[in-house]
This record gives structure tokens, C-alpha cells and sequence, in this order.
């Protein structure tokens, strides 16, 4: 779970801790992905429970592509990552003009939006009901009660290949004009660099992460409804990660979310009290601020690219990160 | 200074912003080659002319022609492309960006900075890397800035920020540099630095500017012509010698005062 959270941060990274995009809707991307998963690889539906669902699902068993369940999911994978690229380029499109805040109000109510479209199009997905039964990877490799041990480790392979392909991009030329459109978009500007056309590929490829995030999430927990994915677990949260792992840091980002879920999942098994969400998330907010108060560039600051020239290593420490 | 068409016109161009008219109708030339300095009060409007040159702004009304080309209304970006190239008056430099990648970022049209290359064709982005780094270098050196290379641009002196600004011109072989008051705030050795760069730039490099300069030792010594600007409009353009002359510039920069002599 914690693996599938840092798919997210990893993707907001993109977003936040390299370009300045205040996304504040990754909850919509989140539910994207996972609808997108569910809807391809979800068992024909049973037409006295999904009585206004129309779509059938199930296009593995269909013959659609004989490809076996298994397979499936990773085209569903891909899938999912393409249906949040498609949808970003567009909603991207519209909103990248928009500065800070107002692009951050504009995601969240997109992220709303695409939640209520699921919730009231009941055609599309079954409505509140949601999807369930959603097959899993290499069902029946495993006993049920060890499958998650493999899945933990396809969740794994999946998150370092994402992390590669990020750190690879981010250290190319592409991710340096990120960065400058970060610090100041006049300046970038005045670089000569279009940074509506770099927001935009920015905006893209976070998505894409985020949509594969959602699909790993539809196959673990194998259900999916309208109500997974509202604010708080499906974007805040995601946030927490980011700012305690650190921002601008692929492996920061990677580290807070597992900090936070640690911290999310471990406190359920405080004694009384002590284990009630609304607790639960006051310990989220005090882990953020005094990480802040300490380390204000998250546990894993930014780093400071520095030539081989005159360090012999591609990159420090920042020490004030 | 010979040669006859204008590399930059700039044809009644009317600037407001709400009520206020803050360039009013302004139309000069600037040849190529020379270093055309462009003086007045504060509040004259020559900031506001350099963003609306470069697409910084929209203009209200009137023409901007670079090379005979209309280039009124195309964006930062785009001019940039064109070879204008401007700082700012307050340095915006990339502060959490090495000073060595505040200067990498700038050469055009680099094929690592399209997103797929770091995945696709890593080899070439590494070439071109070095290349554009020791360019880089060379520039830094050229402008003093070499010792820091590896610090965060953010962490500078605000003279060096100018430097880096500077820099960040040359980086582009530009045709056109507009400079916005490049000596404000630097020191009297930086700024002889500053000056000697300006005039080989000039000489060696062919690039033409435009600059903004308050301190008239500067401007006397850089340039000619000299545009003098009040009030959004353009009241004198001569050589130095003229224009410290002329009685309007006097009139401009020491309106209220009596019998003050400049």
C-alpha cells in the first residue's frame, strides 16, 4: 500500500517538487486510474445488481484481446496511465495558464468533478455500489492469504521502474527547465523557453504516474467506489508525503510516503483512542509541522547538481535542505 | 552606424495601463552594431518600452519591427527566438539552480530538453551537455563568475546577479540585448568590467543593445546615440555631447529645480 502511495508522490513530484504545479486534485487522477483498471478488467456484470450499468467490463474474458487476465493487467496498467494523459492534456490545456492558487482551485474541483461523474453516471460504473471483483495479477500463483507478498513485489518492480524513468528525465536538460519555470516563469520565459509547452508535458507525465498509481490501487484492493477516492486519502495525504519526504527528490518523495503511511497504518494499533482516524490524521499534521519546523526541505532535501568537474560526484547533499 | 536599415523600429507605440498612459506614442530606431543607450527620470517609461519589446507585455497600440520584420505582440519566447534578448532591472535569476545551470538552461533549441530524449538518446543529450557546459564555463570566466559556478544563483550578491544576468545574454548569441540597468548596484570595478564586456560584445560579436543607464559616466562612455525618454515620450536622440546639451533633457531631469546646472 505504502508502495502504491509513493507511485502518487512520485507523481506529484513531477507536479509540485520540480515544476511548481500546484495540484491539488490528485484524487481525480487517482480515481481515473483506477476506474479506468477496474472498468477493463472487472468480471461481466451481474444485471440484477448493476441494474443502470450498461458497460459490460470484462473485455479480457470477452475475447477483446486474447490476452488472459493476467496480461490484462498490465494493459490495464498502461491503460489507466494513458486514459490520465489523455484527460490531463486537455484539463492541462485550460488550467496551465492559470497561476498557483487558481490552477490549485481549478484541480480540486476537476478531481470533484471526476469523482461526482462516477457517483451519478451509473451507466459508466455502477454508480455508489462501485466496481468489485476486480481480478488480480497472477490470481492463484500464490495462496490467497501469501498473495500479497507477490503483489507487493509487482507493486515494487513498478515503482522503480517509474523512479528510474523520473530520475532519468529530470536530470536531462527537459528537467533543468522545469526547475528555472519553478523559480521564476518571466525569467524561463525571457531563456526562451515556451513554459506553457513544459507545464503542459509536466502536467502529462505526473498524470500518467498518478493513473498507474490508480490502477495499482484498483487490483489490490480489488473494489473500487466513488467514495475511495475523496480529498483526504485520495490527495492530502499524498501531499503529507511529498512535503515530509521532500520536494524536489525522487527518493525523498519515495521515502515520505512510506514515513506517513507507516505512520497512517501503525497507529491503528494504538490503544483506545489514540487509534481514531480523526487522531490519527491530527498525528499526520504534527509529523508535517515539525518536519517543517526542522527540516524545511523535507527529510531528503533537494539536492544541489553540482559538476563533476569540481565535486567528482554528479551531486551533494544540500546542507541547509 | 553605416549601415541603413534599423535592426529595431519602434513605431508610435502607446502603452497604458488603466488610466495612466505609461508610454505615449514613442517611435525611434536602433541601428545595428551601435550601443544605444536609453536615459530618463524615473517613471519615464523605458522599463515598460523593454517589455513591450520584448513581449513581456501587450502593447495598446503602434508597431515593433525587428529587422523590417513586424514582431509586435509575439511572447517572451518568441522573441527570444528572434535573438532579442533582455535582463531585468531586478535580478531574476533561477535561485535554487546552480549558477553554471542558470546559464545552461538558455542555448536554444537544445534536444535534451525535449522529454523524451533523456530516455530515448541519452548519448546525445550527454554530448551536447558538455558542450553547452563548457560553454558555459567559458562565458563565466568571461564575466568573473567562474569560482562560482557550483553555487545556487540564489546566494549571490546582487552585483554578481547582474553579472549572471549579463551572462545569461551572452549565453543566447543574441542580435539585440536589452540591458536593464546593468550597473545599478554594482561595484565600480565590476562595473569597468561590465563596460569593457558590453564594448567587446559590440566589437567582437557584432550584438547591438539597447540599454537602460541611469549613471551617465556609463552612458557617455558605452553609447551612441542616446535616446532621452520623459514622461512615456521620446523628448531628445543625439550623441552624448548633444543631448547633455539639448535644453528639454535639462528641463526633464531638473524640472522643479532652479537654475540647477547638470
Amino acid at each position: 500500500m505504502a508502495g502504491i502511495y509513493a507511485v502518487f508522490a512520485l507523481g506529484l513530484n513531477v507536479h509540485w517538487g520540480y515544476t511548481g504545479l500546484f495540484n491539488i486534485g490528485i484524487a481525480g487522477f487517482f480515481a481515473l486510474g483506477a476506474y479506468t483498471a477496474a472498468l477493463l478488467t472487472s468480471p461481466a456484470a451481474d444485471p440484477l445488481l448493476f441494474e443502470e450499468f450498461v458497460f459490460a467490463g470484462d473485455w479480457a474474458q470477452l475475447g477483446v484481446l486474447d490476452l488472459g487476465v493476467d496480461l490484462w493487467f498490465l494493459v490495464a496498467l498502461a491503460a489507466a496511465g494513458a486514459a490520465c494523459g489523455v484527460v490531463a492534456l486537455i484539463i492541462g490545456y485550460v488550467t496551465l495558464r492559470l497561476n498557483d492558487d487558481y490552477l490549485a482551485i481549478a484541480t480540486l474541483g476537476i478531481a470533484e468533478s471526476v469523482r461526482l461523474f462516477f457517483l451519478n453516471e451509473k451507466w459508466v460504473a455502477n454508480g455508489s455500489k462501485g466496481l468489485y471483483q476486480i481480478p488480480q495479477f497472477l490470481e492463484g500463483w500464490l495462496p490467497s492469504d501469501k498473495y500479497n507478498y507477490l503483489y507487493m513485489v509487482v507493486v515494487i518492480v513498478v515503482l522503480v521502474a517509474l523512479f528510474a524513468l523520473v530520475q532519468r528525465v529530470m536530470q536531462s536538460p527537459w528537467g533543468r527547465a522545469l526547475r528555472a519555470i519553478r523559480e521564476d516563469e518571466v525569467a524561463a520565459a525571457a531563456s526562451g523557453k515556451n513554459v506553457f509547452r513544459f507545464k503542459l508535458q509536466a502536467f502529462v507525465l505526473g498524470a500518467v504516474i498518478m493513473g498507474v498509481g490508480g490502477a495499482l490501487f484498483a487490483h489490490h484492493i480489488r473494489f473500487v467506489s466513488p467514495l475511495t477516492f475523496d480529498p483526504l486519502l485520495g490527495t492530502f495525504i499524498i501531499w503529507a508525503m511529498l512535503m515530509v519526504g521532500g520536494a524536489g527528490n525522487n527518493l525523498g518523495a519515495i521515502l515520505g510516503a512510506f514515513v506517513v503511511w507507516g505512520l497512517w497504518v501503525g497507529a491503528r494499533f494504538l490503544p483506545g483512542e489514540l487509534s481514531d482516524p480523526n487522531f490519527r490524521f491530527f498525528m499526520v499534521g504534527v509529523l508535517i509541522v515539525a518536519v517543517i519546523l526542522l527540516r524545511p526541505g523535507g527529510i531528503l532535501g533537494e539536492l544541489r547538481r553540482v559538476t563533476r568537474r569540481a565535486a567528482g560526484r554528479s551531486a551533494v547533499r544540500l546542507d541547509d535542505g | 552606424m553605416t549601415s541603413t536599415t534599423p535592426l529595431l523600429q519602434v513605431r508610435e507605440v502607446v502603452k497604458d495601463f488603466g488610466g495612466v498612459r505609461a508610454v505615449d506614442h514613442c517611435s525611434f530606431d536602433v541601428m545595428p552594431g551601435t550601443v544605444t543607450g536609453l536615459i530618463g527620470p524615473n517613471g519615464a517609461g523605458k522599463t515598460t518600452l523593454f517589455n513591450l519589446i520584448s513581449g513581456a507585455l501587450p502593447l495598446t497600440s503602434g508597431r515593433i519591427l525587428c529587422d523590417g520584420r513586424d514582431i509586435t505582440g509575439l511572447r517572451l519566447h518568441q522573441t527570444f527566438a528572434l535573438g532579442i534578448v533582455r535582463t531585468f532591472q531586478i535580478p531574476r535569476e533561477f535561485q535554487r539552480l546552480t549558477v553554471l545551470e542558470n546559464l545552461a538552461v538558455v542555448p536554444a533549441n537544445q534536444r535534451g530538453e525535449r522529454m523524451w530524449a533523456a530516455w530515448l538518446t541519452p548519448w546525445t543529450v550527454a554530448h551536447e551537455e558538455r558542450r553547452i557546459e563548457a560553454k558555459a564555463l567559458e562565458v563565466l570566466e568571461f564575466v568573473n563568475l567562474a569560482h562560482l559556478a557550483d553555487e545556487y544563483a540564489g546566494n549571490l550578491s546582487t552585483g554578481q546577479k547582474k553579472l549572471l544576468e549579463l551572462a545569461r545574454t551572452l549565453m543566447a548569441e543574441p542580435r539585440l540585448v536589452l540591458l536593464d540597468e546593468p550597473g545599478a548596484g554594482v561595484n565600480r570595478t565590476l562595473l569597468n568590467s561590465l563596460a569593457d564586456n558590453i564594448q567587446r560584445a559590440s566589437a567582437e560579436r557584432g550584438v547591438t543593445f539597447l540599454l537602460i543607464e541611469h549613471d551617465m559616466d556609463l552612458v557617455t562612455r558605452l553609447c551612441n546615440p542616446v535616446i532621452v525618454m520623459a514622461d512615456g515620450v521620446v523628448i531628445a536622440e543625439g550623441s552624448p555631447r548633444q543631448i547633455q546639451r539639448d535644453p528639454g533633457v535639462l528641463e526633464a531631469y531638473l524640472g522643479g529645480m532652479v537654475g540647477g546646472a547638470a
